[in-house]
């Protein structure tokens, strides 16, 4: 959802060569004048979104052909309608048409034939923009129905964009990616099916950080060593860091990790485990356990000072306010508690164990 | 047929500024199930967030009807959106740069400021 998808790159070339194209045709057409410049407006973006349509018939041709059939149609009738916007019917088709292709999209992303990434969205943003400069009336212009033209953009622009919206963030953590988990934590690359080797190595690595971190159990060790609860404590768990070891740069040290992570129960802190933190991002860490011992990335969180707290980025790209989209360097988790769906080496813990040992 | 000295360009800048109150609307409600899991100021953030969306609202229509206050207004506050969005851009923060970030929080409140700004723009304004 939050990258350009390989074979979507290409729409948006077209988009971008169909912008001057557009902006050119509109320049030279005989009866520009005689429209607002919302309709003006209006067909160039259309003119953008028929350009993306028809770049993507290419990469889809092969593979999917009623698709392409699809694009080719949507992208003519686009082309079609930017060009002819003194058309009497001109509004009527072209709302028509922009709600058929946001709604046509979502069916597709909903039932899978489609992923959802940032070709599809911003295409989606210019369209429904575009509907609403088709549906706008304008001072000075004889509009028929003026009032029932403002109570639909009142309604199908709020409407198109949250269901989009909602539509795209549920189908993207509903079925992540293989390399996508745990809401949008990027994994990293590694083999299938662990090795002997790997899982020798990835035992050592547990046997090693469990024995390092034991003391750690007494919260007060780990305050005098360093570490501060990094967030909340109004939450299930807390992640405590210790900058010193951050801005150190140790990497996968058992006997400094970064960080802790720490069960707030009803009876104080309890521990659950260490966290390996990479010093900048996208340079994940070394993974002797191959599959097991994957690092993860949380990228797109709306992180805010006020308590340390995080949301996710909306697929708009918005936080909100007071709160700034960062993604946070590549890390790995050691549980030394059960982790029964995550296993010793999970992106998270699962909730459960965390509630168990709230009520213990 | 509408008359040479008419602007549509209050009606554009209404429009985009529609679609950015909606944007931060479903800002503002992403946040409140992270409220219910615990993080407590996250309720507030979300709350302002929402309220913001409903100013940027009134601003549109305060320039649909032509008000002086609205266009002042709306040009502070997609500046504003610029200078946040351009500091997120440059800071190797890991923010994310692709198009619909672009759209959203550059080009959008570019395109606004555009619009409203100029004296023959500000001579439509009450």
């Amino acid at each position: 959802m939050y990258s350009v998808s390989a074979s979507h790159a290409i729409g948006l070339i077209g988009g971008l060569i169909a912008l001057p194209l557009a902006l050119v045709g509109l320049r030279f057409h005989p009866r520009r004048r005689s429209v607002p410049g919302t309709v003006q407006a209006a067909a160039v973006l259309m003119a953008i979104t028929g350009g993306v349509h028809l770049a993507l018939i290419p990469d889809h041709l092969d593979s999917e052909p009623f698709t392409s059939a699809l694009f080719l149609l949507n992208g003519v009738a686009f082309i079609t309608l930017a060009a002819s916007f003194t058309w009497r019917w001109w509004r009527l088709s072209s709302s028509a048409l922009l709600i058929a292709t946001v709604l046509g999209y979502l069916i597709y992303v909903g039932i899978g034939l489609e992923g959802p990434d940032q070709v599809g969205i911003a295409t989606k943003l210019v369209e429904v923009t575009a509907l609403g400069l088709v549906l706008v009336p304008v001072r000075g212009e004889h509009a028929a129905h003026r009032g029932w033209r403002h109570a639909a953009i009142g309604v199908a622009m709020p409407l198109l964009i949250v269901i989009s919206g909602a539509t795209v963030w549920i189908v993207d953590l509903a079925r992540p990616d293989a390399r996508h988990v745990h809401a949008g934590a990027l994994l990293q690359a590694t083999n299938t099916i662990p090795t002997p080797a790997q899982v020798d190595a990835a035992n050592r690595l547990y046997a090693e950080t469990k024995t390092a971190i034991t003391p750690y159990q007494d919260w007060r060790q780990a305050w005098a060593a360093g570490y501060r609860p990094g967030g909340s404590t109004s939450l299930p768990s807390t992640h405590w860091m210790n900058q010193r070891y951050v801005d150190a740069g140790y990497v996968m040290d058992p006997h400094r990790p970064q960080g802790l992570v720490y069960a707030n129960t009803h009876h104080g802190p309890v521990l659950l485990g260490a966290m390996f933190q990479m010093k900048s991002l996208n340079r994940f860490g070394p993974d002797p356990g191959g599959p097991m011992t994957a690092w993860h990335q949380h990228e797109n969180i709306c992180f805010t000072p006020f308590g340390f707290e995080f949301s996710l980025m909306t697929p708009y790209a918005t936080c909100p306010i007071g709160a700034i989209d960062i993604s946070a360097p590549p890390m790995l988790h050691v549980w030394i508690v059960d982790n029964p769906h995550g296993g010793p080496f999970g992106v998270d813990i699962d909730p459960s164990v965390v509630a168990a040992l709230d009520r213990t | 047929m509408i008359t040479p000295s008419s602007t549509s360009r209050p009606e554009i800048a209404y429009v985009l500024l529609l679609v950015q109150a909606v944007l931060w609307t479903v800002a503002g409600l992403s946040a409140l199930p992270f409220a219910l899991g615990g993080e407590i100021h996250m309720l507030g953030l979300g709350l302002a967030t929402l309220l913001l969306a409903l100013f940027v609202c009134l601003v549109g229509i305060g320039i649909l009807w032509r008000r002086r206050w609205a266009r002042r207004v709306a040009i502070w506050l997609e500046a504003l959106c610029i200078a946040g969005s351009a500091l997120l851009f440059l800071l190797p923060i890991g923010a994310n740069h692709g198009p619909v970030a672009l759209i959203t929080n550059l080009v959008l409140p570019g395109a606004v400021i555009w619009l409203l700004w100029g004296r023959r723009t500000r001579a439509v304004f009450a």
